[in-house]
């Protein structure tokens, strides 16, 4: 999951992307609403965390424009004016969430969680396909009840797969939502991972269907049938 | 002694009342002075005629004695013949004993009483006028003249004439005369009841400009005014938009403040969380009061910067359905479901941000307690007992959550009083919707919900 981050302090920019990343998503960072604004309308992220009070252009004007664009990407807004008729604003701009500053750094994971989880069409912060459970909120994997140790980009990797199940997932989107845009990406990368990541599953829920891309799904449920479908 | 100091503080009824006082008074000061015109010049007029008479006796005294074919008091007039007709002459010869006396027939038996006997000082010839009553009880009008014939004697000559006739021409006359100034009188009050209506129109304009202003009606004073008004109207308009500049510039200082205060207090609050030494926790929970204290006195502080403006209202109805939305989306995933039923259009007489405030903080509060549903319902408009022109509005925010017992509602209202840590929030809300109301005139009030939880009342003034 790639998300980025538009927050003018850098202080907090830091924190709040260290905790991010600590939690295994893929950040970037943006100071001004200008940059903010180019980034969200230039990468595919799966959420952004925009602060209202930024320089250059702020960040309303910014959801503003994103929308106007037809950018859905869901947006948790960071403000330190509390009041409802701001946060009003906020939604009617076309925020998905807000977290009051100041705020503790588990508000905001909880939140970018929730907007994940709900853009994704899930009810729960628990994600699971056949055997394979994702904790989003411990960043635990089980595997038939056994917790499962996975590098942050392989679990980056499963928890992207594993919030767009049922989907195809080509390796050019893979790569654009697991790296930030510092990272030297090579797609050839991505088989690595998901060949790491078969043999720690030890399950057999990640096809890759030649041509196109991979796709997650529990193991009774395999489009056998489907053209160029291999384990 | 101010005689209007307990007058009507109406400009206009003042305005009559003065300009009514003053014609009347004059119209009344007009009328004596006419009287009087009018009655010393019937005087002049009689005593003329009386002095007409009185020279043609004196000559026919100066005469009778070289010609006595003359007979002194020959007048020639009727009303000296008849008995006690009022019309009467007399002569009287001083210079001997015993007086003798010659007078006209109408005098009958009579005699006519002497002006120097009353003390009534000679005129300008020698002769006297003045007035005393005669043989007959009636009022005399007498002119008398002493007049020396050398040898022949010397005599005094009397004139008199009754004055009803002159009286009964002045009481006509002021009949006429405060029948005319009556009438006048009443038409002076008439163009002055109309002039004053006309000359402050103009003002009474101005008052329901500023009526509506209040009523949050308008935002302005709108229309034209005559000369002296428009520059006071200009005025009036440049310190309604100065008030709603400087409260814009109090609240973007305010909401600036906050932003600069927070951001670094989320720095603090973070940066220590990962440190378990007691200095980080000292800092943790300095930096925790900080943040309430912030959002307390800021919240205080928007609602001073707010009092006492004039004119702002806002449409209920709008609000409300960006609330619901908000809340739809800020509780989306629990399974709380927010409706909201509005009896009509309600205009709230306040600023727009405040009603967000206080029904915000009370859906809030209905929302984090409620188990499904929380239920907003906005009653009409309706005039206050006892009070005309105020009018109020109820808010009421049922939920289907645990309720509040009795006791502890009052507690809930206390400045940052929370009654249950478990649910988030800087437990500032319900008393920052109290102060705002209070602010308002209104009023926030707990009763038990038909949905089983707790339902707030919040009572607001409406346009």
């Amino acid at each position: 999951m790639r998300l980025l981050v538009v927050e003018d302090d850098r202080d907090l920019n830091r924190q709040i992307v260290t905790a991010l990343e600590q939690a295994g998503y893929a950040v970037d960072r943006a100071y001004d609403g200008e940059e903010g604004h180019f980034l969200g309308e230039t990468e595919p992220y799966d959420a952004v965390i925009l602060d209202i009070g930024l320089p250059l252009k702020d960040g309303l004007s910014v959801l503003e424009l994103w929308r106007n664009a037809g950018i859905k990407t869901p947006v948790l807004l960071l403000t330190a004016r509390d009041r409802w008729s701001d946060k009003v604003q906020g939604f009617d701009a076309g925020a998905d969430d807000y977290v009051a500053k100041p705020f503790h750094m588990e508000e905001v994971l909880a939140h970018v969680r929730a907007l994940l989880r709900r853009a994704a069409g899930h009810a729960s912060s628990d994600l699971s396909c056949g055997p394979v459970k994702l904790d989003t909120r411990a960043g635990r994997v089980i595997v038939d009840g056994n917790a499962i140790k996975l590098t942050s980009h392989e679990y980056r990797l499963l928890a992207y797969l594993m919030h767009h199940t049922g989907r195809v997932i080509s390796r050019t989107e893979l790569v654009e939502h697991l790296y930030d845009q510092d990272f030297d990406r090579d797609s050839n990368t991505i088989e690595v991972f998901v060949g790491r990541l078969r043999k720690k599953l030890g399950v057999d829920i990640i096809q890759t269907i030649r041509g196109l891309g991979y796709l997650i799904a529990p193991p009774n449920d395999q489009p056998s049938s489907a053209p160029g479908a291999t384990s | 002694m101010d005689i209007f100091s307990k007058a009507p503080k109406s400009i206009a009824t003042r305005l009559f009342l003065s300009a009514t006082f003053w014609s009347v008074t004059l119209l009344i000061f007009a009328g004596i002075v006419l009287s009087a015109l009018y009655r010393t010049s019937l005087e002049e007029a009689f005593d003329q005629r009386l002095g007409v008479y009185l020279r043609a006796i004196v000559a026919d005294v100066a005469t009778a004695g070289e010609d006595t074919r003359t007979e002194p008091g020959q007048l020639g007039e009727p009303q000296f013949e008849l008995a006690l007709s009022g019309w009467y002459w007399q002569i009287t010869r001083l210079d001997v004993e015993k007086a003798e006396i010659k007078a006209s027939r109408s005098l009958y038996a009579g005699k006519l009483p002497r002006l120097a006997d009353l003390g009534v000082v000679p005129g300008i010839g020698g002769s006297r006028r003045g007035n005393a009553t005669g043989p007959d009880g009636r009022n005399l009008r007498i002119v008398e003249r002493e007049i020396d014939v050398g040898d022949e004697g010397i005599y005094l000559v009397q004139v008199a004439g009754t004055t009803d006739e002159m009286n009964y021409q002045f009481w006509q006359f002021l009949f006429a005369i405060f029948a005319t100034l009556g009438l006048l009188a009443m038409a002076l009050i008439a163009t002055t009841a109309l002039q004053v209506r006309y000359g402050l129109q103009p003002l009474r304009n101005l008052q329901e400009e500023v009526g509506a202003i209040r009523r949050g009606e308008g935002e302005r004073i709108n229309g034209t005014f005559a000369e002296d008004l428009s520059l006071l109207a200009s005025e009036l308009n440049l310190m309604i938009a100065s008030n709603r500049e400087i409260l814009e510039r109090a609240r973007t200082q305010v909401g600036n403040l906050a932003h600069a205060l927070k951001t670094p207090l989320s720095v603090i609050i973070n940066e220590t969380s990962n440190d378990t030494s007691p200095t980080a926790d000292k800092a943790r929970e300095q930096a925790l009061i900080m943040r309430d204290q912030i959002t307390f006195y800021l919240d205080r502080a928007r609602a001073a910067a707010r009092y006492g403006v004039v004119g702002a209202s806002a449409d209920v109805e709008p609000i409300v359905s960006a609330l619901m939305r908000t809340f739809t989306k800020i509780f989306q995933d629990r399974p709380v479901h927010f409706s909201a039923e509005l009896e009509g259009a309600v205009r709230f007489r306040g600023e727009q941000q405040d009603f967000e405030e206080m029904v915000g903080n009370l859906l809030d509060n209905a929302g984090k307690w409620s188990h499904s549903t929380v239920q907003l319902h906005v009653a009409s408009c309706e005039p206050v007992q006892g009070a005309d022109l105020n009018q109020s509005f109820l808010v009421i925010v049922d939920d289907d959550g645990p309720g509040l017992p009795q006791d502890l509602r009052d507690a809930a209202l206390v400045r940052g009083g929370r009654l249950d840590e478990s649910k988030p929030g800087s437990g500032l809300g319900l008393s920052i919707v109290v102060d705002l109301a209070r602010l308002y005139g209104g009023g926030l009030d707990f009763s038990e919900s038909p949905l089983g939880g707790l339902r707030a009342i919040l009572r607001l003034p409406c346009v």
